[in-house]
């Protein structure tokens, strides 16, 4: 016991201070949008957050495994012999517990980080106000989320950032593309929410009324079981029902987190600020996919068949996103597609049951990927494009920035000692370890595993455009410089993360965050050889990338061959956004038309029929209102007569014939 | 029985009469009047809660230990914590009017009869719910009754309120008659008028049809007081003709007297399993349920149909109270103790949401505003608070989240699906006129949100800016629209509180 248990009791204060800064930017930001006072109140209170964020943190680690759950009741009703027996309750309450202080950690910090970086990125930019409440309400919905004690109040967070990240996508809401980029994101995040509702209904179905845990739903779907919280083990349970729950969940965190095939939104989501992208859709908001798997993991538990499933989608989507940030020319979107592989990876992890070597990536990845993205946004400002094959010789004008670049991109592709290597080589080495009684498992291994070669290749190709050669490949670019403080603050403190949070782990205290995870957690299992193998392909893939980019150079393809044909497929996304837009130009125009008819014909025809009807009926009964108090009377005699023969001989008549009571 | 039980009953009847003495004496000043009233209610509504258990108000308690919830006896008078809870939200009632009607002109004429009024009604209202005998029940409701008859034409002025006064007499008067020969015909079935022998199994009915009969007069003559349909042709007339401020008592707090009158008189019959050969097991409570709940449903639609195409504001408050109270008539058809707390929750926010409509009705009265739906284009962005106050209104009583009118649908709807019998129709019909309602609530809100002023309206005959509301109602509306929004976000305590009443009150009852 220590001081810092205290700190358990103020994890309410992480939404409420970034709340209080939403409510002060938006009512007071709008009056003084010349000043940038908004700014500094938004990153003073997310600094404030992020104290308390790590006061907590260190807390959980000083007292390994324990964990809060304060809560209230918001409607409780109680159960009656019936459809439901043990009632429902629904709560809303705080729960601190080892992964909730993890994820506080990565969101306060990269949050206080992103915020700080805004302050000069966000200049010369309009709407300031806007910006900087919107993010702040970000941060209260995201710690919320991680702080939720049940499973209906973290949906409920859940669509608050989804909210907020259709708000930021669509900042620049002037931009054609970035008012439709952010409604893309919003509709196909919001396929992955119905299913999650639909996966809720099921459970509350289950748990409601029977199941390994009787009234689960009447204790308000809390992620603790009574007295223990959920890290004492999953409710379990394999029924059809139950699998058919946990793949509504999985379509879930599939939206969320930018999942084969629901990932089409991410890359477009980057027309947001490049800071928006860094925080929400590589940091925090897409992890939330993993997290609910993660969660419902730990308390509900998946069926064989969904962890199959999970780690097919998971497996697939690393290799699959890896192959189009190859070619892509856009610096943000290989950043983005790179986010989707690694979210490949986590939910890779979580699916063949290593859930806490998932979120130990996720964490990693929270800080390098930041960086990869602060980094990329410090160029775009510097050059005002995102073009990489505009730029060259970066490093010479920006060698902080080109410096933070190869940290993030030396972490992300697993180079040995970087805290990306430890998280990525636990996955495989986990996973690999259970290959034996999984083979179902090693087709998707093999596509992790060779997506560590894509990695390293498309990471480094973007470093060498950008930052090798002599000097910019568009002589009317701007000439760049490094920015100013606040932007390289933290460029340096995300380096620094980098480099060194992944081993973190291998002090006990800060494992306790991630329970049974071990220490050392790499090698867990699997041989050297695996991890060899590992670095050998980042290696190659480095190489590859330096002699095709390396010094200034462009690789050329020629167009006849066959590999052209290879590029022009990556570069379309395999056709899945024109796919999707086909479906959407075609078929939902086609079914569109079709519901445009059904609406203007038969809905509509139906609501005025009814409208007409009910206004018909409407008058109707008005016309009785004669104001003819002796008329009243009438009617109060004649409704006693209706009771008495309704009472007396019409109830019991058709009690009898319908069998009620 | 120690008369210090009956403190709260005492405050309220003192203060009435200290009304009437003062105008005798020669005040005639409305502030002292309502000041009277105000602080009248106020007290004994914390006197209420005190005898509740409220935490902080305890140590005010004047209840005799063991009294509350104990076994009905053959007396007519008992303590029941449901019954405390119905007197809580009638004073309620009673303070926010008396609070608002603060701001009415000082030197009106007849203020002394309206608090002195409103008091005594309020008293046979808090008479209702200690009620323990059918007889001693009628006679309270009459004193509320006759009461509130003298409130809607106490201004003896305005030939429409008095019409409205007389209209209710006389209805009220054919009511009683029925009410009180369904009670004669009860007491010939059981031989007795105590809820404790109306039903329990120690007696046999031995003329199953005569108590049906009795038990139908009763609907009819209850019915009335709660507007059910078809006996709520008066209530739109009377909210209409009446002066605003009585209107809003009528809707949120006379009324309500008629739900608990309601839940004394059928849950005992609907609780005790059925003993009548005639009818089949159970089939005594199950013809009386079905009934209620096609009076339920019949209230609650009819009320809706006939809002729609309402251009009158006070009217269209009216038709949304009758179906508000269809609502409520489901907790007594479905009679178990979690439709009985939701019913109770549903007329606590009844009093805020109806109330309160009433109240910004009257005050939006006072700035010159006719009474036309329509007359209320533009005043959003005019009057921004008293718009935002009646738009939360309005959304409550659509039962839209995060307001006391979406948890009390909740609660209420959720109750008819989880109950033994099949009710789930009823749950069904309440989802559905729910649907219909936002229609016309939506309607209002365009209407004032959205639609420009009327463009006829010369610039004399817009309000000046600076009328104020007075700060009485302003008060009264301030308290009630958080009260919508506080108890909304956190029914928590409030609710439990209820429930657990609920079930013993039922507990009690079988």
């Amino acid at each position: 016991m220590s001081g810092f248990d205290v700190a358990f009791g103020w994890a309410w204060l992480i939404p409420t201070l970034t709340a209080v800064a939403f409510v002060i930017v938006g009512v007071g930001g709008r009056r003084m949008a010349r000043l940038e006072w908004g700014g500094w109140v938004a990153v003073a209170f997310s600094f404030a957050a992020m104290v308390v964020g790590i006061l907590v943190a260190i807390g959980e680690m000083l007292a390994p495994g324990s964990y809060t759950d304060s809560s209230v009741t918001w409607i409780s009703i109680p159960g009656s012999p019936g459809t439901f027996p043990n009632g429902v309750q629904l709560d809303i309450g705080i729960l601190v517990d080892p992964i909730s202080a993890l994820m506080l950690l990565v969101v306060t910090v990269v949050g206080f980080l992103v915020l700080l970086y805004s302050i000069e990125y966000m200049h010369h930019d309009s709407g300031l106000a806007r910006y900087y409440a919107e993010l702040s309400l970000f941060l209260t919905a995201m710690t919320g989320l991680v702080l939720s004690d049940n499973l209906l109040e973290f949906f409920l967070f859940w669509e608050l950032v989804g909210v907020c990240s259709y708000f930021l996508i669509g900042f620049y809401y002037e931009k054609p593309s970035a008012a439709s980029a952010a409604k893309e994101a919003f509709l196909v995040t919001r396929v992955g929410d119905v299913l999650f509702l639909l996966g809720i209904f099921i459970y509350f179905a289950v748990y409601a009324t029977s199941g390994s845990a009787p009234g689960w739903a009447a204790g308000g779907f809390k992620f603790t079981n009574g007295s223990a919280p959920f890290l004492a083990g999953a409710m379990g349970g394999n029924t059809p029902l139950l699998t058919v729950a946990g793949l509504m969940m999985l379509g879930g965190a599939a939206g969320k987190s930018a999942q084969f095939p629901l990932h089409v939104w991410l890359p477009d989501a980057m027309e947001g600020p490049t800071t928006v992208s860094a925080l929400i859709h590589a940091a925090t908001m897409v992890a939330a996919g993993v997290y609910l798997l993660a969660v419902v993991s730990l308390f509900l538990g998946f069926t064989p068949t969904d962890q199959l499933a999970i780690v097919a989608v998971g497996g697939f989507t690393t290799f699959f996103a890896a192959t189009m940030a190859v070619v892509n020319p856009d610096i943000k979107r290989v950043i983005a597609y790179s986010t989707i592989s690694q979210l490949g990876y986590m939910v890779f992890a979580v699916g063949a049951g290593f859930t806490m070597v998932g979120l130990y990536h996720l964490f990693t990845h929270a800080f390098f990927k930041a960086l990869l993205f602060l980094a990329a946004g410090s160029v775009i400002h510097a050059v005002g494009t995102q073009d990489l094959f505009k730029m060259g010789g970066l490093r010479k004008t920006m060698p902080l920035t080109a410096a933070a670049f190869a940290i993030g991109a030396l972490s992300l592709s697993g180079f040995p000692g970087s805290s990306g290597f430890f998280s990525k080589d636990d996955i495989l080495g986990s996973v690999y370890a259970t290959l034996g009684t999984h083979p179902q498992y090693w087709p998707f291994f093999l596509l992790a595993l060779l997506t560590v070669f894509l990695t390293a290749y498309y990471i480094f190709r973007a470093w060498f455009l950008a930052f090798g050669g002599d000097g910019p490949r568009d002589a009317t670019l701007p000439h760049a410089h490094e920015p100013g403080w606040t932007m390289r603050l933290p460029l340096v403190v995300l380096s620094a993360l980098a480099i060194g949070a992944g081993a973190l782990v291998f002090d006990p205290a800060f494992a306790s965050l991630l329970p049974g995870i071990g220490v050392p957690p790499t090698f867990r299992g699997a041989d050297l050889a695996l991890s060899a193998v590992s670095v050998g392909l980042v290696a190659c893939g480095f190489g590859l990338a330096y002699s095709f980019w390396g010094g200034g150079r462009v690789f050329e393809l020629s167009e006849s061959t066959w590999a052209a044909r290879v590029r022009a497929l990556l570069l379309h996304r395999y056709y899945f956004k024109a796919g999707y837009d086909w479906i959407g130009l075609r078929a939902t125009y086609t079914v569109a038309r079709a519901a445009d008819f059904v609406e203007r014909y038969v809905i509509d025809g139906t609501v005025r029929g009814f409208e007409r009807l009910f206004a018909g009926l409407s008058d109707g009964l008005r016309r009785v209102q004669t104001g003819v108090v002796s008329d009243y009377a009438a009617y109060v005699v004649g409704g006693l007569v209706g009771f008495l023969l309704l009472l007396v001989f019409l109830a019991p008549w058709l009690l009898q014939t319908v069998g009620g009571g | 029985m120690d008369p210090l039980a009956y403190a709260p009953e005492f405050v309220v009847l003192a203060a009435a009469l200290l009304v009437f003495l003062a105008d005798v004496l020669g005040v005639r000043r409305l502030e002292a009047f309502g000041g009277i009233a105000t602080g009248a209610s106020a007290v004994a509504f914390a006197l209420v809660l005190a005898d509740l258990g409220t935490p902080v108000l305890s140590g005010l308690s004047t209840l005799p230990a063991g009294v509350l919830d104990a076994p009905l006896g053959p007396g007519i008078t008992s303590f029941t914590s449901l019954g405390l809870v119905f007197q809580a939200i009638f004073l309620l009632a009673a303070f926010f009017v008396s609070l608002a009607s603060l701001s009415r002109p000082s030197a009106e004429a007849g203020s002394a009869v309206f608090f002195g009024l409103l008091l005594l009604a309020t008293l046979g209202m808090l008479l209702v719910a200690l009620s323990a005998d059918l007889i001693f029940l009628l006679l309270a409701i009459e004193l509320a009754s006759i009461s509130t008859y003298l409130m809607v034409g106490y201004s003896r002025k305005e030939a429409r309120h008095l019409e409205a006064a007389m209209k209710f007499y006389i209805i009220g008067a054919l009511s009683t008659a029925l009410s009180f020969f369904g009670a004669s015909l009860l007491f010939g079935a059981y031989g007795g008028t105590s809820f404790y022998g109306l039903g329990p199994a120690a007696t046999p009915i031995g003329y199953p049809t005569l108590a049906l009969v009795g038990y139908a007069l009763l609907i009819a003559g209850l019915g009335f007081k709660v507007t059910a349909v078809p006996f709520h042709a008066w209530a739109v007339d009377v909210y209409d003709g009446a002066p605003t401020d009585v209107s809003a008592f009528l809707a949120g707090g006379t009324k309500k007297m008629g739900i608990f009158a309601f839940f004394l008189v059928f849950l005992a019959p609907l609780l005790i399993l059925g003993h009548t050969p005639a009818l089949g097991p159970r089939g005594f409570a199950s013809a009386l349920q079905l009934t209620l709940g096609i009076a339920a449903v019949l209230t609650m639609t009819v009320g809706n149909l006939l809002a729609l195409l309402q251009k009158e504001m006070k009217r269209l408050l009216a038709y949304s109270s009758i179906s508000q109270a269809g609502y409520m008539l489901i907790g007594v058809a479905v009679a178990s103790g979690p439709a009985v707390a939701g019913a109770t929750f549903q007329v606590l926010a009844h009093v805020f949401m109806k109330t309160g409509a009433f109240l910004v009705v009257a005050a939006v009265a006072s700035l010159g505003v006719g009474p036309l739906i329509e007359d209320w284009r533009g005043l959003g962005p005019r009057r921004p608070y008293l718009s935002l106050s009646f738009a939360l209104m309005l959304l409550s009583l659509a039962g839209v989240p995060l307001t006391i009118g979406f948890v009390s649908k909740f609660v209420l709807f959720s109750s008819a699906v989880q109950a033994k019998g099949p009710f789930v129709w009823l749950a069904v019909a309440g989802l559905l006129n729910s649907a219909l309602s936002v229609f016309y609530y939506a309607r209002i809100l365009k209407t004032i949100y959205l639609d420009p002023p009327a463009p006829t309206d010369a610039p004399a005959a817009v309000p000046a800016p600076a009328a104020g509301i007075g700060w009485g109602r302003g008060a009264a509306i301030l308290l009630i629209t958080v009260g919508i929004v506080a108890l909304g976000i956190y029914p928590g305590p409030v609710l439990s509180g209820i429930q657990a009443a609920a079930s013993q009150f039922v507990f009690v009852g079988g």
